[in-house]
């Protein structure tokens, strides 16, 4: 059954970045890579900027050979005296996966008071969702998560996957980064639209801390409707349930839901969690194919590729990613305009409140010419 | 889970691990025990003796051409009925054969539901303790006792003194030795007086026969093919102690100097 898979020569995301971040989201206090000290670095330096705290085994060419029991077993031990953690969790790593090390004999020679999750991971799966599935699994042995959550991560995974495969950064052998479409053409576009009375709908389908930014999106476009007195003319959409997901997940939607109303936005539809980002695309076709119908434009935010076009027929798309590999496969979906927001993710750890994104600031600025102000 | 007991059979490379094993298979599944045998030697020749001297696929062979292994793609029933399992590797000197063995445990264990029905596991893993690969089925909370095999000879006699200390190191209770003689001098004694002074017992000698050789070679067990002879009684006695024994210790080690002695 079942043969080889597309094989991808870009770099993909990696399984035990995965990992540290859905640790995060489980509100670990401190993650430890158990391997070489340069394994993630980039990622784990990201994720101290949101306040949790990564350290490392930093195995070198003996811990290779003669394994990092000991290693890991007094790190655990320095960790739990130096930061005082009440969760921890510790990540493997290609390096310690390989050469076979086990997480649970470490972790019992510790024998610390404070719950670990054993992450055995390493960055050869195809899937980087993987990662996120063992922390899951792992979480749930230790009692972080109950039984009803992990299942419904599960379901949300596959469906993660699944929309990477088909039109995401998974969809092709190779896909060339890109910029997208320059900001101000695309801002005047809008612009335009809203002048010309046309009604459209902005659609925030965010991966959880990523809304922190596409939400100013949303909030700029109805910003500019506002001062063109056309506010009635725009709906919004957004996935920020804050009763689904992960604990900061709902953290995340709790305050962009705050930051929102301070703005005087009125989300419309609530489409679902901020972690539901593979699964709104039905109800947002259900909604548009009851309500929306006539609407001449959409400003999709997020993962745009999640919502399928026969929902969108005949309606003008802008959209706007933070992956560089995202612009070719959304234009060949039949999206007009395709922005990116670059260096989008750093720009939104360790935040709790909405970030202006270029194109909101371009939106703007653009407006304000236009309207001679 | 039922009662089973999960073993794994160590000893110098080429001192008889695998022969002993599927002898020991052929034995308990006479008895009516429900038996598995996991070869994990990339060699992968294990179980060859239980299936008329027939090669089967490997779990890594099929899972390096990326197919979807179910239980009845790897496990493949053998002489009395035994299930046998062959893990196999990378051609010698590629790759890494310790994650193989890693890699192809975890498939194993997700997809073969029979495994907990079974009376008896027998791991069957190449040379001494190598790396963190070679131990995966202990690490990975497979296998509860081990077993010592080697002769009365000095350097199979110091491998399996390294392998009880590496034993020791990863908590692994170790059941007894077995000796697979090869006719040296005092054999049954010295190997007896090892087992004593780590701190466990002799639980067979096996005497170097001919006929292991020809059962061996045409394909067969000896149980199988002269279920007769004096020596497959010697097997039948082997596999009864080790389907009763519950005495496991974590065995001690001696230095160089006492081993040259005893062997002296």
């Amino acid at each position: 059954m079942m043969g080889k898979n597309l094989s991808i020569m870009h770099p993909r995301p990696s399984s035990i970045v995965a990992a540290l971040y859905t640790l995060r989201d489980l509100n670990v206090d401190v993650a430890i890579l158990h391997g070489p000290p340069g394994c993630s670095f980039k990622h784990a330096r990201l994720l101290e900027e949101d306040g949790i705290r990564v350290v490392t085994t930093a195995l070198d060419e003996n811990g290779f050979v003669f394994g990092g029991r000991q290693e890991l077993s007094s790190l655990l031990v320095k960790v739990n005296e130096m930061f005082k953690p009440k969760l921890i969790g510790v990540v493997g790593t290609c390096a310690s996966m390989i050469i076979g090390e086990e997480l649970h004999e470490p972790v019992e020679d510790a024998n610390l008071d404070v719950p670990v999750i054993e992450v055995e991971v390493h960055a050869g799966y195809p899937d980087n969702t993987k990662g996120v599935l063992i922390t899951l699994e792992s979480a749930f042995e230790v009692g972080v998560i109950g039984k009803e959550e992990l299942e419904r991560q599960k379901v949300l995974l596959r469906e993660a996957t699944l929309v990477e495969k088909r039109h995401g950064a998974a969809s092709k052998e190779y896909l060339e980064p890109s910029r997208g479409d320059v900001k101000y053409k695309v801002a005047e576009k809008v612009v335009r639209l809203l002048q010309e009375g046309k009604k459209g709908i902005t659609i925030m389908n965010a991966k959880k801390e990523t809304g922190y930014m596409f939400a100013d999106v949303s909030a700029a476009v109805n910003e500019v409707a506002l001062a063109l007195g056309k506010e009635g003319n725009v709906v919004n959409m957004a996935n920020i349930d804050d009763s689904l997901g992960l604990p900061r997940v709902r953290h995340h939607a709790k305050c962009i839901t705050a930051d929102l109303q301070e703005r005087g936005m009125i989300v419309h539809e609530i489409i679902g969690g901020m972690d539901e980002y593979p699964i709104t695309g039905t109800k947002v076709s259900e909604l548009i194919k009851q309500k929306y119908s006539d609407y001449d434009f959409a400003i999709i935010t997020g993962v745009p590729h999640a919502i399928p076009m026969e929902a969108l027929e005949g309606m003008e798309i802008i959209s706007v990613t933070n992956g560089p590999r995202q612009v070719l496969p959304l234009k060949e979906m039949g999206h007009q305009h395709v922005i990116v927001e670059i260096d989008l993710h750093p720009k939104t750890l360790g935040v709790n409140h909405i970030v202006e994104s270029e194109f909101g600031a371009t939106l703007r600025e653009v407006a304000k010419d236009m309207l001679g102000r | 889970m039922k009662d089973q007991k999960r073993i794994a059979i160590y000893g110098k490379g080429g001192i008889g691990k695998s022969s002993t094993a599927s002898n020991v298979a052929a034995a308990c599944a006479d008895e009516g025990y429900k038996v598995m045998i996991i070869g994990c030697d990339p060699k992968s020749d294990s179980s060859i003796t239980l299936l008329g001297g027939r090669r089967i696929p490997t779990i890594l062979d099929l899972l390096k051409q990326h197919l979807d292994v179910n239980e009845k793609d790897i496990v493949f029933e053998g002489y009395g009925g035994v299930k046998c399992v062959e893990v196999g590797g990378p051609e010698p000197g590629i790759g890494c054969a310790g994650r193989g063995i890693i890699v192809a445990i975890q498939k194993l264990q997700k997809v073969c539901p029979s495994m907990n029905d079974m009376d008896l596991i027998i791991y069957d893993v190449p040379g001494d303790i190598v790396c963190g690969g070679f131990v995966a089925p202990i690490r990975k909370g497979l296998v509860t006792e081990a077993y010592v095999l080697t002769s009365g000879e000095y350097m199979p006699l110091y491998a399996a003194n390294n392998i009880c200390k590496g034993l020791a190191k990863i908590d692994t209770p170790l059941s007894g030795i077995i000796c697979n003689s090869r006719s040296v001098t005092r054999e049954e004694e010295i190997v007896r007086k090892f087992s004593e002074e780590i701190g466990s017992r002799l639980v067979a000698f096996i005497p170097k026969e001919q006929i292991v050789q020809d059962c061996e070679r045409d394909g067969f067990s000896v149980l199988e093919k002269a279920p007769k002879s004096d020596i497959a009684q010697v097997y039948r006695n082997l596999a009864k102690d080790i389907m009763f024994n519950n005495q496991s210790i974590l065995p001690g080690s001696l230095d160089d100097e006492r081993l040259r002695e005893l062997t002296r």
